[in-house]
């Protein structure tokens, strides 16, 4: 694999593949909130074409998710450059941690015990997928 | 459950790891040769016909089944990928990595299902 041990990043600024990865998955994350509380606004505004998810369009936080659906595509874009996708897709999971977590600090959904526990696994294989970030970080 | 619902699942997974790999490609590309050049444009629009294929197949599936009995399946993607990518991408997969994507399959699937 002759790309991802070319160490052409420097430090934890933007150009770092892993800070794009994380920025990426906050993105997803900030975008998943507030298409929630778009769809959640926009209930009333037609039984018709409710089923398409076009009445979303209907609020504005609907648009402002969709412009962080748009920088997470392009962060995830640029992360791609560098890392192998059998290191950067799984860590994009992390998403399902920080998605349940969010819509219980932000939208006051509750988490089961059993969420929990994936939570838990979900953040442990992290743990194992991101390690070589050390390692990578060494080597600059 | 019919058998054309399990595979429009097994469709929309295709293309998400087919969809993943093209972008790979494509971005893998441009670090030698620029953004002007054949087979970053090629790879881009083909991946993201891919993306938006299995991203609207999945909004299809979910007007008829819940959440939590799709979301396990999306969660085997990424087994998929790590496979595919070192089959098809020739990436290392070394036992962390793999201990580490099948215990956050198991962790997205006990958030899906519970």
């Amino acid at each position: 694999m002759p790309m991802n041990s070319e160490p052409r990043v420097q430090s934890f600024r933007f150009a770092n593949p892993w800070v794009q990865v994380a920025v990426s998955t906050l993105c997803v994350t900030i975008s998943e909130l507030f298409l929630k509380r778009g769809a959640m606004a926009t209930v009333h505004v037609s039984q018709t074409w409710a089923w398409t998810g076009l009445t979303g369009l209907a609020s504005p936080l609907v648009w402002i998710g969709i412009i962080f659906v748009v920088l997470s595509f392009i962060t995830w874009l640029y992360a791609l450059r560098h890392l192998p996708l059998s290191r950067a897709f799984p860590a994009s999971q992390a998403v399902h941690v920080l998605v349940p977590l969010s819509s219980w600090l932000v939208l006051g959904e509750r988490i089961t015990t059993i969420r929990w526990c994936g939570i838990a696994l979900v953040l442990a294989g992290l743990a194992l997928v991101a390690k070589p970030v050390a390692t990578l970080e060494e080597k600059l | 459950m019919t058998l054309l619902s399990l595979l429009l699942i097994g469709v929309s997974l295709v293309a998400l790891v087919g969809g993943q790999l093209l972008l790979k490609r494509a971005m893998e590309s441009t670090t030698g040769r620029g953004f002007a050049q054949r087979t970053f444009v090629i790879s881009l629009l083909a991946g993201t016909l891919l993306m938006a294929t299995s991203f609207f197949l999945t909004l299809g599936l979910l007007q008829r089944f819940d959440l939590s009995y799709l979301y396990p399946f999306q969660g085997l993607s990424v087994i998929f990928i790590s496979i595919a990518a070192a089959v098809l991408l020739r990436e290392r997969l070394t036992l962390p990595l793999i201990i580490g994507s099948i215990l956050i399959t198991a962790g997205v699937v006990l958030v899906s299902i519970s």
